[in-house]
Protein backbone atom coordinates (compact mmCIF):
# COMPACT_ATOMS: atom_id res chain seq x y z
CA UNK A 1 0.00 0.00 0.00
CA UNK A 2 1.17 3.88 -0.62
CA UNK A 3 2.91 5.53 1.95
CA UNK A 4 0.79 8.39 4.18
CA UNK A 5 -0.05 11.24 2.16
CA UNK A 6 -1.88 14.11 1.82
CA UNK A 7 -3.97 15.19 5.10
CA UNK A 8 -5.63 12.45 7.21
CA UNK A 9 -7.51 12.12 10.42
CA UNK A 10 -7.38 9.28 12.89
CA UNK A 11 -10.19 7.08 12.80
CA UNK A 12 -12.25 6.71 15.61
CA UNK A 13 -15.61 5.59 16.21
CA UNK A 14 -17.14 8.84 17.17
CA UNK A 15 -16.69 10.24 13.74
CA UNK A 16 -16.96 7.18 11.37
CA UNK A 17 -19.11 8.75 9.23
CA UNK A 18 -17.29 12.36 9.36
CA UNK A 19 -14.34 10.69 8.33
CA UNK A 20 -15.72 8.69 5.09
CA UNK A 21 -16.90 11.98 3.96
CA UNK A 22 -13.64 13.98 3.96
CA UNK A 23 -13.51 14.69 0.37
CA UNK A 24 -9.65 13.52 -0.80
CA UNK A 25 -8.83 11.85 2.54
CA UNK A 26 -5.37 11.49 2.04
CA UNK A 27 -4.81 8.85 4.68
CA UNK A 28 -6.04 7.66 8.35
CA UNK A 29 -4.73 6.00 11.68
CA UNK A 30 -6.25 3.71 13.71
CA UNK A 31 -5.20 3.17 17.83
CA UNK A 32 -3.35 -0.38 17.22
CA UNK A 33 -5.17 -1.32 20.79
CA UNK A 34 -8.41 -0.62 19.93
CA UNK A 35 -8.29 -2.29 16.87
CA UNK A 36 -9.37 -5.96 15.84
CA UNK A 37 -7.00 -7.17 12.77
CA UNK A 38 -9.86 -10.37 12.09
CA UNK A 39 -12.60 -7.67 12.79
CA UNK A 40 -12.01 -4.58 11.56
CA UNK A 41 -15.18 -1.99 11.96
CA UNK A 42 -17.12 -1.32 8.80
CA UNK A 43 -15.92 2.43 9.02
CA UNK A 44 -12.21 0.89 8.31
CA UNK A 45 -12.77 -1.54 6.25
CA UNK A 46 -14.79 0.39 4.06
CA UNK A 47 -11.59 3.16 3.53
CA UNK A 48 -9.30 -0.20 2.63
CA UNK A 49 -11.64 -0.96 -0.06
CA UNK A 50 -11.31 2.68 -1.19
CA UNK A 51 -7.85 1.97 -1.37
CA UNK A 52 -7.14 4.71 1.73
CA UNK A 53 -4.02 4.02 3.33
CA UNK A 54 -4.40 3.21 7.09
CA UNK A 55 -1.60 3.25 9.58
CA UNK A 56 -1.74 1.41 12.76
CA UNK A 57 -0.91 3.59 15.86
CA UNK A 58 0.31 2.15 19.04
CA UNK A 59 0.15 3.42 22.35
CA UNK A 60 0.39 0.78 24.72
CA UNK A 61 3.87 -1.03 23.98
CA UNK A 62 6.09 0.97 26.24
CA UNK A 63 8.98 0.96 24.09
CA UNK A 64 10.66 2.82 26.72
CA UNK A 65 9.71 0.28 29.92
CA UNK A 66 12.03 -1.37 31.16
CA UNK A 67 9.42 -4.25 31.99
CA UNK A 68 10.16 -6.80 29.72
CA UNK A 69 7.59 -6.25 26.19
CA UNK A 70 4.44 -8.02 25.90
CA UNK A 71 5.51 -10.43 22.88
CA UNK A 72 1.23 -10.55 22.45
CA UNK A 73 0.84 -6.72 22.30
CA UNK A 74 3.66 -6.94 19.57
CA UNK A 75 2.15 -9.81 17.85
CA UNK A 76 -0.81 -7.58 17.53
CA UNK A 77 0.56 -4.71 16.19
CA UNK A 78 2.17 -6.50 13.67
CA UNK A 79 -1.05 -8.48 13.18
CA UNK A 80 -2.81 -4.84 12.39
CA UNK A 81 -0.12 -4.06 9.94
CA UNK A 82 -0.58 -7.27 7.91
CA UNK A 83 -4.99 -6.71 8.42
CA UNK A 84 -4.74 -3.27 6.84
CA UNK A 85 -2.08 -4.03 4.47
CA UNK A 86 -0.38 -1.04 5.78
CA UNK A 87 3.03 0.54 4.35
CA UNK A 88 3.98 1.35 8.31
CA UNK A 89 3.31 1.02 11.74
CA UNK A 90 4.02 3.83 14.61
CA UNK A 91 4.71 3.79 18.04
CA UNK A 92 5.74 6.59 20.94
CA UNK A 93 9.65 6.79 22.49
CA UNK A 94 7.66 6.44 26.03
CA UNK A 95 6.90 4.30 28.51
CA UNK A 96 3.51 3.05 30.12
CA UNK A 97 3.73 0.66 32.59
CA UNK A 98 6.73 -0.13 35.31
CA UNK A 99 6.55 -2.45 38.18
CA UNK A 100 3.37 -4.31 36.91
CA UNK A 101 1.92 -1.20 37.11
CA UNK A 102 0.07 0.83 34.39
CA UNK A 103 -0.42 4.39 33.90
CA UNK A 104 -2.65 4.83 31.37
CA UNK A 105 -0.75 7.49 29.66
CA UNK A 106 2.52 7.99 27.83
CA UNK A 107 5.42 9.23 30.21
CA UNK A 108 8.80 10.73 29.04
CA UNK A 109 11.95 8.66 29.80
CA UNK A 110 15.35 10.19 30.74
CA UNK A 111 17.27 11.18 28.15
CA UNK A 112 20.25 9.02 29.00
CA UNK A 113 22.07 6.51 27.52
CA UNK A 114 20.23 3.77 29.91
CA UNK A 115 17.36 3.99 28.35
CA UNK A 116 18.28 4.29 25.29
CA UNK A 117 19.37 0.99 25.61
CA UNK A 118 16.42 -0.24 26.92
CA UNK A 119 14.75 1.81 23.37
CA UNK A 120 16.96 0.11 21.11
CA UNK A 121 16.51 -3.00 22.54
CA UNK A 122 12.68 -3.18 22.38
CA UNK A 123 12.61 -1.54 19.18
CA UNK A 124 14.63 -4.03 17.42
CA UNK A 125 12.45 -7.02 19.13
CA UNK A 126 9.19 -5.25 17.63
CA UNK A 127 10.87 -4.40 14.15
CA UNK A 128 12.06 -8.32 13.91
CA UNK A 129 8.45 -9.28 14.25
CA UNK A 130 6.75 -6.49 11.43
CA UNK A 131 7.23 -6.73 8.06
CA UNK A 132 6.82 -2.81 7.35
CA UNK A 133 8.80 -0.22 8.95
CA UNK A 134 8.44 1.00 12.63
CA UNK A 135 7.97 5.17 12.88
CA UNK A 136 8.80 6.55 15.76
CA UNK A 137 6.85 9.56 17.80
CA UNK A 138 8.64 11.52 20.51
CA UNK A 139 5.63 12.43 23.25
CA UNK A 140 4.36 15.54 24.73
CA UNK A 141 5.47 16.32 28.42
CA UNK A 142 4.54 18.16 31.37
CA UNK A 143 8.37 17.11 33.29
CA UNK A 144 11.56 16.11 32.04
CA UNK A 145 13.91 13.82 34.08
CA UNK A 146 16.25 15.71 36.63
CA UNK A 147 19.35 14.04 34.66
CA UNK A 148 19.16 14.44 30.91
CA UNK A 149 22.66 13.36 29.21
CA UNK A 150 20.87 14.33 25.34
CA UNK A 151 18.58 16.97 24.47
CA UNK A 152 15.74 15.50 22.40
CA UNK A 153 17.11 16.45 19.40
CA UNK A 154 20.25 14.23 20.59
CA UNK A 155 18.30 11.65 21.83
CA UNK A 156 16.00 10.91 19.03
CA UNK A 157 18.51 11.17 16.19
CA UNK A 158 20.86 8.82 18.26
CA UNK A 159 17.84 6.65 18.62
CA UNK A 160 16.70 6.62 14.65
CA UNK A 161 20.38 5.83 14.04
CA UNK A 162 20.67 2.86 16.15
CA UNK A 163 17.20 1.07 15.00
CA UNK A 164 16.63 2.47 11.67
CA UNK A 165 13.35 3.31 12.69
CA UNK A 166 11.44 6.69 11.32
CA UNK A 167 10.13 9.64 12.77
CA UNK A 168 6.75 10.53 13.33
CA UNK A 169 6.91 14.38 14.44
CA UNK A 170 4.12 15.60 16.13
CA UNK A 171 4.14 19.11 15.59
CA UNK A 172 1.66 19.61 18.43
CA UNK A 173 4.06 18.07 20.82
CA UNK A 174 6.95 20.34 19.78
CA UNK A 175 5.17 23.19 20.49
CA UNK A 176 3.85 21.66 24.13
CA UNK A 177 7.14 20.60 25.40
CA UNK A 178 8.47 24.30 23.65
CA UNK A 179 6.19 26.47 25.48
CA UNK A 180 6.30 24.64 28.28
CA UNK A 181 10.11 25.18 28.70
CA UNK A 182 10.28 28.52 27.60
CA UNK A 183 11.95 27.61 24.31
CA UNK A 184 10.77 28.75 20.69
CA UNK A 185 9.38 25.31 19.18
CA UNK A 186 11.04 26.23 15.68
CA UNK A 187 14.71 26.29 17.08
CA UNK A 188 13.60 22.58 18.36
CA UNK A 189 12.28 21.86 14.68
CA UNK A 190 15.94 22.36 13.92
CA UNK A 191 17.47 19.97 16.20
CA UNK A 192 15.15 16.91 15.26
CA UNK A 193 16.06 14.36 12.65
CA UNK A 194 13.64 15.93 10.24
CA UNK A 195 15.03 13.94 6.97
CA UNK A 196 13.66 10.94 9.02
CA UNK A 197 9.92 12.09 8.93
CA UNK A 198 7.63 9.58 7.76
CA UNK A 199 4.02 11.29 8.43
CA UNK A 200 3.23 14.28 11.00
CA UNK A 201 1.03 14.56 13.63
CA UNK A 202 -0.98 17.90 14.62
CA UNK A 203 -3.62 18.24 17.20
CA UNK A 204 -5.46 20.50 19.53
CA UNK A 205 -4.95 21.50 23.21
CA UNK A 206 -5.73 24.22 25.61
CA UNK A 207 -3.81 26.85 27.95
CA UNK A 208 -5.26 25.15 31.99
CA UNK A 209 -3.51 26.52 34.84
CA UNK A 210 -0.47 28.43 32.93
CA UNK A 211 0.76 24.95 30.95
CA UNK A 212 -0.57 24.23 27.81
CA UNK A 213 -1.87 20.88 27.58
CA UNK A 214 -2.28 18.20 24.41
CA UNK A 215 -5.37 17.23 25.00
CA UNK A 216 -6.52 16.09 21.07
CA UNK A 217 -10.14 17.48 22.32
CA UNK A 218 -9.90 20.97 20.51
CA UNK A 219 -9.43 22.61 17.28
CA UNK A 220 -6.02 23.04 16.89
CA UNK A 221 -4.65 26.49 17.74
CA UNK A 222 -3.32 28.80 15.22
CA UNK A 223 0.27 28.46 16.86
CA UNK A 224 0.45 25.11 16.06
CA UNK A 225 -0.67 25.48 12.51
CA UNK A 226 2.13 28.53 12.27
CA UNK A 227 4.99 25.86 13.44
CA UNK A 228 3.62 23.21 11.32
CA UNK A 229 4.11 25.71 8.26
CA UNK A 230 7.54 26.50 9.44
CA UNK A 231 8.62 22.54 9.38
CA UNK A 232 6.67 22.58 5.56
CA UNK A 233 9.26 25.08 4.78
CA UNK A 234 12.08 23.36 6.10
CA UNK A 235 11.41 20.21 4.21
CA UNK A 236 11.82 19.41 0.75
CA UNK A 237 8.25 18.15 -0.09
CA UNK A 238 5.07 18.51 1.18
CA UNK A 239 4.98 15.83 4.63
CA UNK A 240 1.74 13.40 4.96
CA UNK A 241 0.09 15.19 7.85
CA UNK A 242 -2.54 13.31 10.04
CA UNK A 243 -4.61 15.30 12.23
CA UNK A 244 -5.80 13.77 16.01
CA UNK A 245 -8.99 14.16 17.52
CA UNK A 246 -9.60 12.11 20.62
CA UNK A 247 -12.75 13.97 22.00
CA UNK A 248 -14.37 16.74 22.05
CA UNK A 249 -15.82 15.99 18.71
CA UNK A 250 -17.05 18.63 16.73
CA UNK A 251 -20.12 18.97 13.70
CA UNK A 252 -18.73 17.55 10.92
CA UNK A 253 -18.49 20.94 8.63
CA UNK A 254 -15.75 22.05 11.47
CA UNK A 255 -14.02 19.21 11.59
CA UNK A 256 -13.93 18.99 7.29
CA UNK A 257 -13.11 22.77 8.11
CA UNK A 258 -10.16 22.30 10.09
CA UNK A 259 -8.73 19.35 7.65
CA UNK A 260 -8.82 22.01 4.82
CA UNK A 261 -7.32 24.80 6.82
CA UNK A 262 -4.43 22.04 7.25
CA UNK A 263 -4.14 20.86 3.21
CA UNK A 264 -3.83 24.82 2.84
CA UNK A 265 -0.97 24.87 5.27
CA UNK A 266 0.70 22.17 3.89
CA UNK A 267 0.02 23.37 0.25
CA UNK A 268 2.12 26.61 1.59
CA UNK A 269 -0.52 29.08 2.59
CA UNK A 270 0.19 31.26 5.51
CA UNK A 271 -1.19 30.91 8.61
CA UNK A 272 -3.20 34.02 9.48
CA UNK B 1 19.90 22.34 28.92
CA UNK B 2 20.56 22.36 32.12
CA UNK B 3 22.46 19.12 33.29
CA UNK B 4 21.52 18.34 36.99
CA UNK B 5 23.76 15.31 38.58
CA UNK B 6 23.20 14.46 41.71
CA UNK B 7 23.05 11.72 44.58
CA UNK B 8 19.59 11.25 44.85
CA UNK B 9 19.23 10.97 41.04
CA UNK B 10 20.67 8.03 40.58
CA UNK B 11 19.59 4.48 40.53
CA UNK B 12 18.47 1.70 38.36
CA UNK B 13 16.00 2.55 35.42
CA UNK B 14 13.13 0.28 36.62
CA UNK B 15 13.10 0.99 40.24
CA UNK B 16 13.00 4.65 38.83
CA UNK B 17 10.36 4.19 36.43
CA UNK B 18 8.26 2.67 39.01
CA UNK B 19 8.59 5.31 41.14
CA UNK B 20 7.19 7.76 39.21
CA UNK B 21 4.35 5.48 38.01
CA UNK B 22 3.19 5.52 41.59
CA UNK B 23 3.97 9.29 42.03
CA UNK B 24 1.57 9.97 39.59
CA UNK B 25 -1.36 7.71 39.78
CA UNK B 26 -0.90 5.97 42.89
CA UNK B 27 -0.89 8.36 45.59
CA UNK B 28 3.45 7.86 45.77
CA UNK B 29 6.10 10.36 46.94
CA UNK B 30 7.74 12.56 44.00
CA UNK B 31 10.91 10.58 43.50
CA UNK B 32 13.46 13.06 44.19
CA UNK B 33 15.12 15.25 41.51
CA UNK B 34 11.63 16.12 39.67
CA UNK B 35 9.97 19.46 39.72
CA UNK B 36 7.33 18.90 42.10
CA UNK B 37 4.54 21.08 40.20
CA UNK B 38 5.42 19.78 36.99
CA UNK B 39 4.37 16.06 38.32
CA UNK B 40 1.20 17.55 39.96
CA UNK B 41 0.11 19.35 36.96
CA UNK B 42 0.64 16.32 35.10
CA UNK B 43 -1.42 13.50 38.06
CA UNK B 44 -3.94 16.42 37.94
CA UNK B 45 -4.21 15.79 33.59
CA UNK B 46 -3.94 12.27 33.91
CA UNK B 47 -6.64 12.74 36.13
CA UNK B 48 -8.68 14.75 33.87
CA UNK B 49 -8.19 12.17 30.98
CA UNK B 50 -9.33 9.41 33.30
CA UNK B 51 -12.23 11.20 33.86
CA UNK B 52 -13.18 12.23 30.59
CA UNK B 53 -12.48 8.37 29.01
CA UNK B 54 -14.86 7.61 31.93
CA UNK B 55 -18.00 10.41 31.44
CA UNK B 56 -17.79 8.24 27.84
CA UNK B 57 -18.66 4.96 29.38
CA UNK B 58 -21.11 6.48 32.17
CA UNK B 59 -22.59 9.40 30.42
CA UNK B 60 -25.40 10.03 33.04
CA UNK B 61 -23.24 9.45 35.68
CA UNK B 62 -20.51 12.47 34.50
CA UNK B 63 -23.66 14.41 33.18
CA UNK B 64 -25.48 14.35 36.67
CA UNK B 65 -22.62 16.24 38.01
CA UNK B 66 -21.97 18.48 35.07
CA UNK B 67 -19.18 20.52 35.79
CA UNK B 68 -18.20 19.32 38.46
CA UNK B 69 -17.81 16.00 37.07
CA UNK B 70 -13.82 16.15 37.05
CA UNK B 71 -13.84 16.81 40.18
CA UNK B 72 -15.76 14.51 41.99
CA UNK B 73 -14.52 11.68 39.27
CA UNK B 74 -11.04 13.21 40.94
CA UNK B 75 -11.89 13.23 44.70
CA UNK B 76 -12.86 8.93 44.47
CA UNK B 77 -10.23 8.25 41.93
CA UNK B 78 -6.86 10.20 42.98
CA UNK B 79 -4.02 7.45 44.20
CA UNK B 80 -5.76 4.82 43.06
CA UNK B 81 -4.26 3.28 39.26
CA UNK B 82 -6.60 3.74 36.18
CA UNK B 83 -8.83 0.22 36.21
CA UNK B 84 -10.09 1.66 33.04
CA UNK B 85 -13.08 3.95 31.66
CA UNK B 86 -15.51 1.28 32.72
CA UNK B 87 -14.09 0.48 36.20
CA UNK B 88 -13.15 3.66 36.93
CA UNK B 89 -16.40 5.06 36.49
CA UNK B 90 -18.42 1.82 38.44
CA UNK B 91 -15.97 2.52 41.03
CA UNK B 92 -16.64 6.14 41.17
CA UNK B 93 -20.61 5.43 40.94
CA UNK B 94 -20.26 2.82 43.34
CA UNK B 95 -18.19 5.29 46.11
CA UNK B 96 -20.49 8.23 45.87
CA UNK B 97 -23.58 8.93 48.12
CA UNK B 98 -26.65 9.94 46.62
CA UNK B 99 -26.40 9.17 43.37
CA UNK B 100 -29.00 11.55 41.30
CA UNK B 101 -31.57 8.79 39.57
CA UNK B 102 -30.61 8.89 36.33
CA UNK B 103 -27.17 8.12 37.24
CA UNK B 104 -28.78 5.74 39.98
CA UNK B 105 -30.50 3.86 36.97
CA UNK B 106 -26.84 3.35 35.37
CA UNK B 107 -25.73 2.04 38.00
CA UNK B 108 -28.35 -0.73 38.06
CA UNK B 109 -28.32 -1.72 34.95
CA UNK B 110 -24.59 -2.47 34.75
CA UNK B 111 -25.43 -3.97 38.46
CA UNK B 112 -28.12 -6.15 37.23
CA UNK B 113 -26.19 -6.99 34.00
CA UNK B 114 -22.59 -7.99 35.06
CA UNK B 115 -20.84 -9.15 37.78
CA UNK B 116 -18.23 -6.66 39.59
CA UNK B 117 -16.25 -7.50 42.41
CA UNK B 118 -14.55 -4.34 42.45
CA UNK B 119 -10.87 -5.92 41.42
CA UNK B 120 -10.85 -7.37 38.24
CA UNK B 121 -12.85 -6.95 34.63
CA UNK B 122 -16.72 -7.27 35.09
CA UNK B 123 -18.29 -10.30 33.75
CA UNK B 124 -21.57 -10.81 32.36
CA UNK B 125 -23.92 -12.11 34.68
CA UNK B 126 -25.04 -15.61 33.82
CA UNK B 127 -28.64 -14.83 31.93
CA UNK B 128 -26.44 -12.63 30.03
CA UNK B 129 -24.16 -15.47 29.27
CA UNK B 130 -26.96 -17.71 27.86
CA UNK B 131 -29.12 -15.38 26.34
CA UNK B 132 -25.77 -14.34 24.39
CA UNK B 133 -25.40 -18.08 23.55
CA UNK B 134 -28.58 -18.19 22.45
CA UNK B 135 -28.81 -15.22 20.03
CA UNK B 136 -25.60 -16.93 18.48
CA UNK B 137 -27.82 -19.89 17.99
CA UNK B 138 -25.97 -22.28 20.33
Amino acid sequence: MADPAGVGVGWRPEIAGVVSDVEGLGFAEVVAESFAPAGPPRGVADLRERGVTVVPHGVRLSLGGTDPLDPARVTHLAACAAALGAPLVSEHIAFVRAGGRDAGHLLPLPRSREALDVLAANVARTQAELDVPLALEPIAALFDWPDDEYTEGEFVTALLDRTGARLLLDVANVHANAVNRGRDPEAVLDTLPLDRIAYVHVAGGVEHDGRYHDTHTEAVPDAVLGLLGALVDRLPAAPAVLLERDGGFPPAARLHAELATLRGVVAGARVP
Amino acid sequence: MSVHWGPDAAGPLAQRQAALVDALVAGGPAPPGFDAADLDATRRALLRKRAREAAAQWPLLAASYGDRWPSVFAEHRAGHGPVGALRDGWDVARAVTGLPPGAAAELAGREAAWRYDGRRSPRPRRWRRLLGRVRRGR
